[in-house]
C-alpha cells in the first residue's frame, strides 16, 4: 500500500472522527481537549502528520500538505464556531429573549352558554338511551293546547300568554307539540328530548324573555311508572347539578301530565372556600303523562304510560354561571361571550 | 291567593303546625308558599297623616302642596300624585323615616317649597303594585295611628301559589282543608263580634221564585246553575269595624265599606263570590238572569262602561244590566252610604262562560278569577248564611224570611273508581284498599264502596271540577303518600326507538367549524320589525318586534353595533338560529321556517402581536374561506359562487358573492354598506356571510383510507398572463382537463397586477405535483403533460406563459 493512500486515509479519518467529537462536546472544556488533541503542537494529531510530511516523496507531499492544511482549517473554524456557542448559551438568555413577552395567539370561537347547557344536558341524556328530536316553531292551537289536554277555554291555557300570528298559526309556547308529533310519527319505546326555542309574550325583564329556549323530555312504553320517573329525572339532576345535590319533587299542575310535579334541586356550591347549600331552586315541569294525551294521539293508556319533563336551560345557564340577569345571554357582547368560552362546562 | 296564619289557626283551632310548617305541608301538596310579614317589615315609623287642606303648589302644575297632621304636629309636604282628598288619610313618612325600598327622607325643598315627608304609595310601601296614587286609609283610623297596626301588618301572612286546577284552594277554608290531615269536621269558622243565631229556611224553584217583593228568573239556564240569595232590609251602611279593616287589611285587601267588606270576607274565607245589590236601585223588584242583547251597556264599578255581546250573561233588573254575573257588578245598583234595602246573591255560574265574558272585556276581578276555576257548588247556602250573620252584626237590619234558590240543575256527587291494579300500573306501588280509603279520606274524599280489587270514591263537590277521571285520584293517592316517598331506583328501560334528528348534528358540525374559526356564537330572538320580516304577529311585544325574522343578519348587526359601542374593535359573532317566511301554498306550512347560519366579522384577523406592526384585517379572503369550511360540512354539494347578490341593498357590490347550489341560490357573503350599522369613526370593514341550512340531510358519506403514494412527486411552477375576465377556476378547470392521471394537486401562490406585466393583464403563479403510484416520474414524461397543458391554455383561453 502506497504511504500516500495511507496518509489519506487517516486524514480523512481524523476529520470525520474530530466533526463528530465537535458536535458531541457538551462543555468549552471538552472543545479545548479535542483541540489540543488534534491541533497541539505538540501531540496534536494533525500536528504530527504535518511534522512528518518531510519523510514523505516530493510528488506527493504537495498533496497530503494541502489535504492537510485544509482540514486544519475546516477544524479549527469549526472548533471556533462551536467555541462560540457555548459562550453565547453560557450568558443569561433572557438578554437576548424576553420570553415573558406574549405568544402568538389565534382568536378563541366558543359555542353560545346556552348551547353549552343544552349540550350538557343532551350528554347525560344520552346515555339514558335517548335520542333528539325537533318540531316546527309556528305551531297550531291543536298541537300546543289542544292534543295537550289543555281546551283553549280552560285558565291553563292563560299560563302561558301565547303569540299569534296574523296569517294562521302561532309561535309555540312550549316544546311539548313535540310529545304529539313524536307520538304520531313513532312507536315505542319512546325516550326522547326535544331542545328548542319557545315564545311567550312576556316582556324584557332579568328573568323573562319572549324567545328562549326550553328543553322537553319524553318517555313512553309498556310499564313506565312514578318510580321510574322520579327515578331518571333525580339521577339527571345529580348529574346536571353536581354531587351532593338533593332533588325533591312536589306535586304541581300540568294539563298535559297527571300526576304532575315540580322538580327542585339543593346544590352545594363553593362561596368564599366554604361548601354551602343553596335553597331549594325550582328547575323542572314534569310528571306522567296524561291518559288524555295518549289517547288523542291514539296509545292505548291501559297498556302504554310514560313520563315527561320541561326544563329552560336558559335559567339553569343563570345557575350554573352564575348570572343574575338572562338579558344577558340574547345581548351578545363579545366580552360576556368570549369570558364563558373556556368556562367551566364540558 | 293570601292567606292569614291567624285565620286559619281560627278555622283549625287545634292547629299545632307553625307557620312554616304550615307551608312546607302545602308545598308537598302542591301549593307553594311564601311567609310575609310577621317581623320588622320596615314601616315602623310611617303612621297615618290626615290631609288637612290641599292647594296647588305656586311653581308646578303637577305637585301640591298638603297641610299634614301627623296626630303631633301639623306640617307642609308636597306631593306629586293626583286626587289627594282634603280630609283624607293617607300613609305619612315624616322626616328621618326609611322606607323598605331603601329611600330615606329627608326635609326637602321642592321648586322654592319646603317638604316635612311624604304621602305613599302602595309600592313605596312594599305593599302592593299600585304606584300611581297614594294609598287611601279608612276613615276610621286617627292622624299619628303606626301604619303596620292600622293594616294589621304585623299579620303572618302565607302567600299561597295556587295552580289553576284548584279554585278550591282560593280561599281560607280550602287551604284548612288540605293542612289538616284528620277530621275534616273539626273545621270551625272564626265567630263573629255580635253575631246572633238566626235559622232562615230556603225557598227553591226550579226557573224562578219570589218572596218579599222580589223575584228571580233565569233565563239562561245553561249559564247558571245555581242562583241564591236574600233580603235584607233597613241596612246601615258605612265603615267597618276594626276587627274586619284589619282582618282583610292583613292580606291586602282594602276596605270599602261593611256590606261590601262582608261579601269579600266570605268569598276570602269559603271562596264563594257574593255580590250586594242596592233592592232599591233594582227597578221592579225584579232580579233575571239572562244573556246580554248585543249593544247592551253597562258602567261598571270600576267605572268603565262595558260593551256588551250576546254571549255574555248578565244580573238585571226589570230593564237593564245590574251586573255582568260572576265578573263586576253595575254602577247604578251598587250598595253606597245612601242604600236602605239590599239584596245579597250568592251564585254559580259556568265557568267557561265567566272566562270568555272576561276576555272579551279585558277585566279580571277576584270574583272572576274564583269562577273560572270553579266555585263549590255546594257552598252558596253556606256562603249567604255567613255573609248574613256578618251584615246583620255589622250594619244591623233584618233578613228577608226565606233565602230565595233558583236552581234548574241540582249538583250531584260524582263517584269514581279506582283500581288497585291501575294504581300499581302508574305508580309502581301497590296499595290495599284500607291504605287508599286512608289516604283519600284525609283529604275529604268519600269510599262508597270497597271491594277486592278496587275502590268507588265519593268525590267532594268543591273538587268537582278537576277530580273527574281514575288518574286523577290517583294523583292525590300520590299526593297524600307523599311525592318524596316514592323510591327512585332506575329500572332497565329499552333504548329508544326513535332515531336522532340528523340536523342536530349538522347544526354541531357547523357550529365547530365556526368556533374552530375563532368566531363567537350568539343567540338573537326571532323578532324583528316590518322591514326585517314577512310573518307578521297578531299580538305583537312591540312595533320594532312585530314580525318574525327572514335573516339572521340585522339581529348580528345590532349586536355588532352594540358591541362598537362599548369600545370593542374585534367582533366575530355567528348564529344558526330559525327564519321564517309568509306563508305560501308552494312550499306549505313546512317551508315557512328554515335553519339559517350567519355571521358578522369585524377587526383583526388575529389578535394583534408585538412583533407585527402591521394589522391584518378580515377581508374578503378570510370570510370565503371560513364560508368554505362551513358549507364543507353544512350538506351543500357541489358549490359555485358568484360575483356580486342580486337585489341586495346590504353588501358592497363587488366585494360580495353568491353560493350557489344546483342552481339556487343558498346564501351570500361579503362586506356589508357602511351605512347599514352605526360604527364609530374607528371601526373597519365589516364583513358577513349567511346561508341556509339544507332541509333534506344527505346521509354522511363513509370516508375509506387511500395508500399514500410511495414514490417521490414533482413540482412545476407555471406564471401564467391572464385576460381581463378569465377566472382562476377556469385556468384550474383547463389544467385538470390537460393534466392527465399523474396530476395530483393544483395551487396558486401568486397573483399579481401591475406596472411589470402588460395592462389589462393578470399574472397568475400556479404550483402543479405530478405524482405516480407505481414508480418515479422521468423530467421528460412531466415536461410533455406541462407543454399539453400550456398549450390547452392558450387554445381555451389565450393564456400566455409570462417569461
Amino acid at each position: 500500500m502506497s504511504p500516500k493512500i495511507d496518509l489519506l486515509d487517516s486524514l480523512s479519518e481524523i476529520e470525520q472522527s474530530a466533526l463528530i467529537g465537535i458536535s458531541r462536546a457538551v462543555n468549552p472544556e471538552e472543545l479545548e481537549a479535542l483541540r489540543i488533541s488534534l491541533l497541539g503542537r505538540k501531540e496534536g494529531k494533525l500536528s504530527r502528520i504535518l511534522k512528518g510530511i518531510a519523510s514523505v516523496e516530493s510528488s506527493e507531499r504537495k498533496l497530503i500538505g494541502a489535504e492537510a492544511n485544509r482540514i486544519k482549517k475546516v477544524l479549527t473554524e469549526t472548533l471556533e464556531i462551536a467555541q462560540a456557542n457555548f459562550e453565547a448559551n453560557d450568558k443569561d438568555n433572557s438578554k437576548f429573549l424576553d420570553v415573558t413577552l406574549p405568544g402568538k395567539k389565534q382568536w378563541k370561537g366558543s359555542e353560545h352558554p346556552i348551547n353549552c347547557v343544552i349540550d350538557e344536558i343532551w350528554q347525560i341524556f344520552r346515555s339514558m338511551g335517548f335520542t333528539r328530536v325537533r318540531g316546527p316553531e309556528i305551531d297550531s292551537e291543536w298541537y300546543n293546547f289542544e292534543a295537550l289536554n289543555t281546551p283553549l277555554d280552560h285558565p291553563a291555557a292563560d299560563e302561558q300568554d301565547t303569540l299569534y300570528l296574523k296569517e294562521s298559526g302561532l309561535l309555540r309556547s312550549h316544546t311539548s307539540p313535540v310529545q304529539i308529533r313524536t307520538l304520531e310519527n313513532h312507536s315505542p319505546p319512546i325516550r326522547v328530548l326535544a331542545p328548542g326555542m319557545v315564545y311567550r309574550r312576556d316582556t324584557y325583564d332579568a328573568t323573562h324573555t319572549p324567545a328562549f329556549h326550553q328543553i322537553e323530555g319524553l318517555v313512553v312504553d309498556e310499564g313506565v311508572t312514578f318510580i321510574d320517573f322520579k327515578a331518571t329525572l333525580a339521577e339527571f339532576s345529580k348529574r346536571f347539578w353536581g354531587a351532593g345535590t338533593k332533588v325533591r319533587f312536589r306535586p304541581s299542575f300540568f294539563p298535559f301530565t297527571e300526576p304532575s310535579a315540580e322538580v327542585d334541586v339543593k346544590r352545594i356550591v363553593i362561596r368564599d372556600g366554604q361548601e354551602v347549600e343553596t335553597d331549594w331552586i325550582e328547575v323542572m315541569g314534569a310528571g306522567m303523562v296524561d291518559p288524555n294525551v295518549l289517547e288523542n294521539v291514539g296509545y292505548d293508556p291501559e297498556r302504554y304510560t310514560g313520563f315527561a319533563f320541561g326544563m329552560g336551560p336558559g335559567r339553569m345557564a343563570l345557575l350554573k354561571y352564575g348570572i343574575s340577569d338572562l338579558r344577558m345571554f340574547s345581548q351578545n357582547d363579545v366580552r360576556f361571550l368570549s369570558q364563558l368560552s373556556d368556562g367551566p362546562i364540558r | 291567593m293570601n292567606i292569614s296564619y291567624s285565620w286559619l289557626k281560627e278555622i283549625i283551632p287545634d292547629m299545632k303546625m307553625k307557620p312554616e310548617e304550615v307551608a312546607d305541608h302545602l308545598a308537598s301538596r302542591g301549593a307553594p308558599v311564601d311567609i310575609k310579614g310577621g317581623g320588622e317589615i320596615g314601616l315602623g315609623s310611617v303612621v297615618v297623616g290626615r290631609v288637612n287642606t290641599v292647594k296647588k303648589h305656586p311653581n308646578a302644575d303637577r305637585l301640591s302642596i298638603c297641610e299634614v297632621d301627623n296626630g303631633k304636629e301639623v306640617l307642609q309636604v308636597i306631593c306629586g300624585a293626583p286626587l289627594i282628598k282634603e280630609g283624607g288619610h293617607y300613609p305619612f313618612a315624616g322626616v328621618g323615616s326609611e322606607l323598605p325600598n331603601g329611600m330615606k327622607l329627608k326635609k326637602a325643598k321642592i321648586r322654592g317649597e319646603f317638604s316635612n315627608g311624604m304621602l305613599c304609595s302602595e309600592m313605596e310601601l312594599g305593599l302592593g303594585i299600585d304606584q300611581g296614587g297614594i294609598m287611601l286609609l279608612p276613615e276610621s283610623v286617627s292622624p299619628g295611628e303606626r301604619l303596620i297596626e292600622v293594616l294589621n301588618l304585623g299579620e303572618i301572612v302565607l302567600e299561597v301559589e295556587v295552580t289553576p286546577n284548584r279554585g278550591d284552594w282560593l280561599s281560607h277554608l280550602g287551604l284548612a282543608r288540605e293542612v289538616i290531615s284528620t277530621g275534616m269536621e273539626n273545621l270551625q269558622l272564626p265567630s263573629i263580634p255580635g253575631a246572633v243565631d238566626l235559622t232562615v229556611r230556603t225557598k227553591t224553584g226550579q226557573h224562578k221564585i219570589s218572596d218579599n217583593g222580589v223575584s228571580i228568573r233565569i233565563d239562561s239556564p245553561d249559564l247558571c246553575d245555581r242562583f241564591m240569595g236574600i233580603v235584607i232590609n233597613d241596612v246601615t251602611v258605612g265603615p267597618s269595624p276594626d276587627w274586619l279593616v284589619k282582618k282583610l287589611a292583613a292580606i291586602g285587601q282594602q276596605s270599602i265599606n261593611n256590606i261590601v267588606d262582608a261579601t269579600n270576607y266570605v268569598m276570602l274565607e269559603l271562596g264563594s263570590p257574593m255580590h250586594a245589590y242596592d233592592l232599591d236601585k233594582m227597578e221592579g223588584g225584579q232580579i233575571i238572569v239572562r244573556n246580554a242583547s248585543e249593544g247592551e251597556k253597562i258602567k261598571a264599578l270600576d267605572g268603565i262602561e262595558y260593551n256588551l255581546t250576546s254571549e255574555m250573561l248578565l244580573v238585571c233588573d226589570q230593564f237593564a244590566p245590574q251586573n255582568i254575573a260572576g265578573v263586576i257588578g253595575g254602577m247604578d245598583s251598587s250598595v253606597t252610604e245612601d242604600t236602605v234595602n239590599m239584596f245579597l246573591e250568592c251564585a254559580l255560574f259556568k265557568p267557561k262562560s265567566v272566562r270568555k265574558t272576561c276576555k272579551k272585556l279585558g277585566i279580571a276581578t277576584d270574583a272572576s278569577y274564583r269562577f273560572e276555576r270553579g266555585v263549590d257548588p255546594e257552598g252558596h247556602l253556606g256562603a249567604i248564611k255567613r255573609a248574613l250573620e256578618i251584615i246583620l252584626a255589622i250594619a244591623g237590619g233584618e233578613a228577608g224570611r226565606s233565602i230565595l234558590e233558583v236552581g234548574p240543575k241540582p249538583y250531584r256527587a260524582s263517584l269514581l273508581p279506582l283500581r288497585l291494579s291501575r294504581v300499581e300500573s302508574v305508580l309502581g306501588l301497590s296499595f290495599d284498599a284500607d291504605e287508599l280509603q286512608r289516604m283519600l279520606s284525609s283529604i275529604g274524599f268519600g269510599i262508597e264502596r270497597s271491594e277486592k280489587d278496587s275502590v268507588v270514591v265519593n268525590v267532594p263537590s268543591y273538587r268537582s271540577y278537576d277530580i273527574l277521571r281514575e288518574i286523577d285520584l290517583i294523583e292525590e293517592v300520590a299526593r297524600v303518600y307523599g311525592y318524596d316517598q316514592f323510591p327512585e331506583n332506575l329500572s332497565p328501560y329499552l333504548a329508544s326507538s326513535v332515531p336522532d334528528h340528523p340536523l342536530f348534528e349538522l347544526e354541531e358540525e357547523v357550529r365547530k367549524s365556526f368556533t374552530d374559526a375563532g368566531i363567537l356564537e350568539a343567540i338573537n330572538p326571532a323578532f324583528a320589525n316590518s322591514r326585517e320580516g314577512d310573518v307578521e304577529l297578531l299580538n305583537p311585544i312591540s312595533s320594532e318586534e312585530s314580525h318574525l325574522r327572514n335573516s339572521l343578519l340585522p339581529g348580528l348587526l345590532r349586536n355588532l353595533e352594540s358591541n362598537f359601542a362599548r369600545s370593542t374593535r374585534d367582533i366575530r359573532l355567528f348564529e344558526i338560529g330559525t327564519v321564517f317566511r309568509a306563508l305560501v301554498s308552494s312550499v306549505g306550512e313546512e317551508g315557512r321556517e328554515a335553519t339559517n347560519v350567519g355571521a358578522v366579522m369585524t377587526g383583526s384577523r388575529t389578535p394583534h402581536h408585538w412583533s407585527t406592526v402591521k394589522s391584518d384585517p378580515i377581508d374578503f379572503w378570510v370570510v370565503k374561506g371560513i364560508v368554505g369550511d362551513a358549507l364543507e360540512v353544512s350538506g351543500w354539494k357541489a358549490v359555485s359562487l358568484e360575483l356580486g347578490v342580486k337585489d341586495s341593498d346590504l353588501w358592497v357590490q363587488g366585494r360580495a358573492a353568491t353560493i350557489v347550489c344546483g342552481g339556487e341560490d343558498v346564501g351570500s357573503f361579503g362586506q356589508v354598506l357602511p351605512e347599514r350599522f352605526e360604527a364609530p369613526k374607528w371601526a373597519g370593514e365589516v364583513w358577513a356571510l349567511e346561508f341556509i341550512l339544507p332541509s333534506r340531510i344527505a346521509e354522511k358519506e363513509e370516508l375509506f383510507f387511500k395508500s399514500l403514494p410511495q414514490h417521490p412527486g414533482v413540482d412545476r411552477d407555471l406564471a401564467l398572463l391572464l385576460d381581463l375576465g378569465v377566472s382562476s377556476e377556469d385556468v384550474i378547470s383547463k389544467i385538470e382537463e390537460a393534466g392527465g392521471q399523474f396530476l395530483k394537486e393544483i395551487s396558486i401562490f401568486d397573483v399579481y397586477e401591475g406596472n411589470e406585466i402588460p395592462s389589462r393583464k393578470l399574472s397568475l403563479g400556479i404550483r402543479m405535483r405530478f405524482q405516480s403510484f407505481e414508480r418515479t416520474l422521468t423530467d421528460v414524461e412531466v415536461e410533455l403533460v406541462v407543454e399539453r397543458i400550456i398549450r390547452k391554455l392558450a387554445e381555451d383561453l389565450s393564456v400566455q406563459q409570462r417569461l
